[in-house]
């Protein structure tokens, strides 16, 4: 693959199928806002003025914004969620990348069925690890506590196959130079494998941030006070038994929304690059 | 895998001692977390599921009981074939989908980093936030039915508004717009990202030997971005065996357990029937589908997925 | 050169243990719960005895069982109740979670559950017995059939807060603008049937925009039981479905053609407007069946609305289903004696019972409390009355009181009549598809035992 074809569009098309591609996208591209655009009117609005269905600009206000901090420690939620997700996204990488190193660069026994293990644990149901799981946590005292929130998801087969995916793709050449030269197989991972990898750590990055920052289940499971919650979790709480406070849901959801949200847009040029190069599929 | 690549690739793997103990250096982190929240995990569910168990724990061995009474649970099967159809729309859907963008935004278009954005930012969506605006935009007389009916009306189609959420012959397809709008984005990033890692000389070689737009699609990019195709069918079936969230929050499996998962199923019969033993045995039974199908399709995937290297 | 790489790898997960400890101080509680809860334990002989209390609600229901537990602990000091609380939809999930962890330190004490038996029977609840005779507890003063719903093998695992008592809210501009009388204590299916027709809006496509009725799925145990029909054949051991009854039958197809002929609203569409308390503000129906947890919200919005009993068939009789939320005691509680006292305290009518009655928050489970100058308060609605009729009219026929019957309402019953309520079924073709598999359930688990 030349590295220049990997950034370039194939070809420039003529001019009407060009316009045809515009219009097209454009209503694609509305397709997909149109709900974050409700979302965004509805958490401008009363809850009142929502169910009479009542969307005029005029009703629009940040009064829901102001109540979902007020009504709940939104703030705390927000700092917990940070706190899980950074140290979540760093430190399962940073495993991950050790272990798929192992696996693509290194010659041990075992190595195919080990990763075979790996790989059908990929296929389990979740609902099959949730009990034993809490009460693993629980056992070791982690109940309610960031911990619960962090450790079990610090390993992921996801991860690990991405980017031993990626590692295979890199040439063995370059390890066996750097071990002529003498070097050790950390260094190896430290000099050679990791700053190749760039892109693909940033796609998986942004994985991993989202997904453990919209996690809902488990932190439901493993924690129980106030203090400990995630947003999304947080976020449960405004949904009642017998009512929905609609509008605060919703400003809720789109202050949820934000951070992943620029995290994607200041990495989305190493984004696709990424997924390029770890060459998804299998080479 | 055929005998042959088999035999080659055991050729090629040189065992290295030295790196032996250096290699498990490597995997303790990983293995660490593996070992403890997976494999224990997993062999306590299989345990449970051979047990009557409660909410207090372990009472007697019952051997196959708990497999028994799944089989004969008509509610289980309802939502085997609920798992079903999600399989054969949200897959096939998501991947023509995916692509479909994908070789719009492979284009040199004006706009394309603004829509790779767009397109993307349902992924990164907390779901359950998707899921109320969809149950608002999907309810009876809530927009998506009023602009079909418009384009009913203008087209002169006699039209009777769908009930999306609250009848059994649409609830399913609620599930499915919603599942397809949350994920459509991360199928188009992949496939975006293997369209641009097509050779442009193999582009122009096609057209040097007078190949069209529609040959040029067929007989080169399909091919090569097969593997990528692979690599997402498998993950999409995995994923939509397990589809559990979606129904979740946008329909409650309702109504009349039309777009209940099996997971969710699972879900409720643990927490809601507290029956951990049988919910334990429904997820074993959906493990061991899931682990023959991806089998079958590794064995399929040499028939139409291309390798460079072979 | 091999030493070098083990002490970098070692190097490495020091580091990586250290990025995980660096958490460690923003994480309050990490690791600091452990070593002062014990601590806690030793001076607890002299301080006060410390219960927790499981609940779930809503930020504002949160406040008011707060309140509640202020009031008790100032009565009684020397114990100290810690609350344990989650949203309606989470706390099922968790608490289970609680149990299964065996641990007497995150046990809740006293919580609020539902279904009792099924809980009661996994042996994670306390038997109340011993301790209602031991104290002399009065459970005369509860409504009739209520405390069936908190038995289990005969015994009392727990004490309902409240009970439904399902009554028709109605708009009285809504009628006035119809030319409606207000209805009667004593009318019936036809009166309302007649009121519906003159109640309900429709467009010129025949689609209603107004309707007369809105009511949760949930509600069709009345019209089935008024009728004469029931669910089950015996509700603790029961050996056959009776839906498809005659009786039943004609119960579910009163309330499914109100549906089809565009009176009710159908569940599905009423969950997406947002719930019968919505429609009903917002003066999309008329009328609603529901309990009295609509009354702060309607007397807040200050809606001009009454109440009325629930209309009956004229050869049918009043019913209202006995069951509501109970208190109960874990079997694993640490504290039993001031779990005790404070379940007592809960339930008497000048604790606990007399607190949420007075805050508005539910229909009381003692029938002291609904009679006394505490529930009949002159705010809206006028005829409190009416709940204490239908109240006085309950009964077994909602629920089932094996542990098994949430899964099987759960799974075939709702389910099955969702059909119904979408009219995609007549009420006999779901009722009699139900009961097949109804049936079949009851073989499966061996019922009648």
């Amino acid at each position: 693959m030349s590295q220049n074809s990997a950034v370039q569009p194939q070809q420039q098309l003529r001019l009407p199928a060009r316009l045809a591609l515009q219009v097209a996208l454009l209503l694609g591209a509305l397709l997909m806002l149109t709900p974050f655009l409700v979302m965004l009117v509805v958490s401008l609005l009363p809850t009142q003025a929502f169910l009479a269905r009542d969307f005029a600009p005029s009703g629009f206000s940040l009064a829901n914004y102001f109540a979902t901090f007020e009504q709940v420690p939104f703030l705390r939620y927000y700092l917990n969620s940070t706190i899980v997700t950074v140290s979540v996204t760093l430190l399962q990488i940073l495993i991950a990348s050790l272990a798929a190193f192992a696996f693509a660069r290194l010659r041990f026994r075992g190595r195919e069925t080990l990763f075979l293990f790996y790989l059908a644990t990929l296929m389990i149901p979740f609902p099959v690890t949730l009990i034993p799981n809490f009460l693993i946590v629980k056992s070791l005292g982690w109940y309610d506590t960031l911990w619960a929130l962090i450790v079990p998801s610090l390993f992921s087969v996801f991860s690990t196959f991405l980017l031993r995916q990626y590692y295979r793709g890199i040439p063995i050449d370059l390890d066996e130079a750097a071990r002529m030269d003498g070097a050790s197989s950390l260094r190896i991972w430290a000099q050679v494998i990791v700053p190749l990898s760039g892109p693909v750590l940033a796609t998986l990055a942004i994985f991993v941030f989202q997904g453990t920052w919209n996690e809902f289940l488990w932190p439901l499971v493993a924690t129980t006070s106030e203090n400990m919650r995630t947003i999304p979790v947080g976020l449960a709480a405004f949904v009642g038994q017998y009512s929905t406070a609609w509008g605060q849901l919703m400003a809720g959801s789109v202050i949820a929304l934000l951070p992943v949200l620029i995290i994607y847009v200041l990495g989305q040029n190493w984004f696709v690059k990424g997924i390029t190069l770890s060459g998804m599929g299998g080479r | 895998m055929s005998t042959d690549t088999r035999v080659r690739a055991r050729g090629a793997f040189r065992w290295r001692p030295d790196q032996q103990w250096e290699a498990y250096l490597f995997l303790v982190p990983s293995f660490l977390g593996f070992f403890v929240f997976v494999v224990l995990a997993v062999l306590m569910s299989l345990g449970i599921s051979f047990s009557d168990w409660g909410l207090t724990g372990w009472k007697a061995f019952v051997g196959l009981r708990n497999y028994q009474a799944l089989l004969r649970d008509p509610v289980f099967w309802q939502t085997a074939s609920n798992t079903v159809f999600y399989i054969v729309t949200i897959v096939p859907l998501q991947l023509l989908i995916g692509l479909a963008m994908a070789l719009a935004l492979n284009q040199a278009i004006r706009g394309r980093i603004f829509y790779r954005l767009v397109y993307f930012m349902p992924v990164v969506t907390t779901i359950v936030a998707g899921a109320i605006v969809f149950r608002l935009l999907l309810s009876t007389n809530g927009p998506l039915n009023e602009l079909l009916g418009n384009a009913a009306g203008l087209l002169g189609i006699p039209f009777s508004a769908p009930n999306w959420l609250g009848s059994s012959d649409y609830s399913k397809w609620a599930v499915v717009i919603l599942t397809l709008w949350k994920n459509a984005g991360f199928t188009m990033v992949v496939y975006l990202a293997a369209l641009q890692g097509v050779p442009q000389e193999l582009y122009d070689a096609a057209n040097t030997d007078g190949a069209g737009p529609w040959q040029r699609f067929w007989n080169v990019t399909l091919p090569l971005i097969s593997p990528t195709t692979f690599f997402l069918l498998v993950l999409q079936l995995i994923g939509a065996f397990q589809l559990f969230t979606e129904p979740f929050v946008m329909t409650r499996g309702g109504p009349a357990n039309s777009s209940l998962s099996v997971v969710q199923y699972i879900y409720l019969t643990a927490f809601r029937d507290i029956r951990m033993d049988k919910a334990s045995a429904m997820a074993w039974f959906l493990f061991i589908f899931i682990f023959a199908f991806t089998l079958l399709q590794n064995r399929l995937q040499q028939r139409w997925v291309y390798y460079e290297s072979e | 050169m091999k030493r070098l790489q083990l002490s970098a790898i070692a190097g490495l997960m020091i580091v990586a243990m250290l990025a995980l400890a660096a958490c460690a101080p923003v994480a309050p509680g990490a690791a600091a719960p452990a070593a002062p809860a014990a601590g806690d334990a030793e001076t607890a002989a002299a301080g006060p005895t410390t219960i927790t209390w499981a609940f779930w609600g809503s930020p504002e229901e949160k406040a008011s069982h707060e309140r509640v537990a202020a009031a008790f602990m100032q009565e009684h000091p020397e114990i100290k109740i810690e609350v344990w609380h989650q949203p309606w939809d989470d706390y099922f999930t968790k608490i289970q979670a609680l149990w299964a962890s065996g641990d007497a330190k995150v046990i809740p004490d006293v919580a609020f559950l539902w279904p009792t038996p099924r809980y009661a029977a996994e042996g994670v609840l306390e038997n109340l017995d011993p301790y209602i005779e031991q104290s002399g507890y009065d459970i005369g003063d509860y409504w009739p059939g209520l405390l069936e719903s908190a038995k289990y093998q005969g015994n009392i695992y727990g004490f309902p807060r409240d009970i439904e008592s399902n009554i028709i809210y109605y708009n009285r501009d809504m009628f006035d603008a119809a030319g409606v009388a207000y209805p009667s204590n004593d009318w019936t299916w036809d009166d309302f049937l007649a009121a519906a027709e003159k109640l309900t809006q429709k467009d010129a496509n025949g689609n209603t925009t107004v309707y007369a009725l809105a009511a949760e799925g949930g509600k069709w145990t009345k019209w089935v039981n008024q009728n004469g029909g029931s669910i089950l054949d015996d509700y603790s051991n029961p050996s056959k479905c009776m839906l498809a009854d005659p009786a039943s039958v004609a119960g579910l197809q009163f309330f499914a053609d109100m549906m089809n002929n565009g009176l009710a609203m159908r569940p599905a569409d009423l969950n997406q407007a947002g719930g019968d308390a919505s429609v009903f503000s917002s003066g999309q129906a008329a009328m609603i069946l529901q309990n009295s947890s609509r009354v702060s919200t309607f007397n807040q919005a200050g809606l001009n609305y009454d109440i009325a009993p629930a209309p009956t068939p004229a050869d049918g009789k009043r019913w209202n289903g006995a069951g509501g939320a109970a208190w109960v005691m874990s079997s694993g509680s640490d504290n039993k004696e001031a779990a005790w006292t404070f379940l007592e305290w809960l339930q008497s009518p000048e604790g606990g019972e007399k607190l949420y009655t007075a805050a508005g928050e539910i229909f009381p489970a003692l029938q002291s409390v609904a009679n006394s100058p505490t529930f009949l308060t002159d705010q809206p609605p006028a005829n409190k009355e009416a709940f204490l009729t239908e109240a006085g009219a309950s009964d077994v026929g909602g629920f089932g009181y094996f542990p098994e019957w949430g899964e099987l309402s759960g799974s075939i019953i709702e389910p099955g009549l969702e059909r119904v309520w979408a009219g995609e079924v007549s009420a006999e073709e779901g009722a009699t598809d139900i009961c097949s598999q109804v049936d079949a359930f009851l073989a499966e688990n061996s019922y009648p035992q």
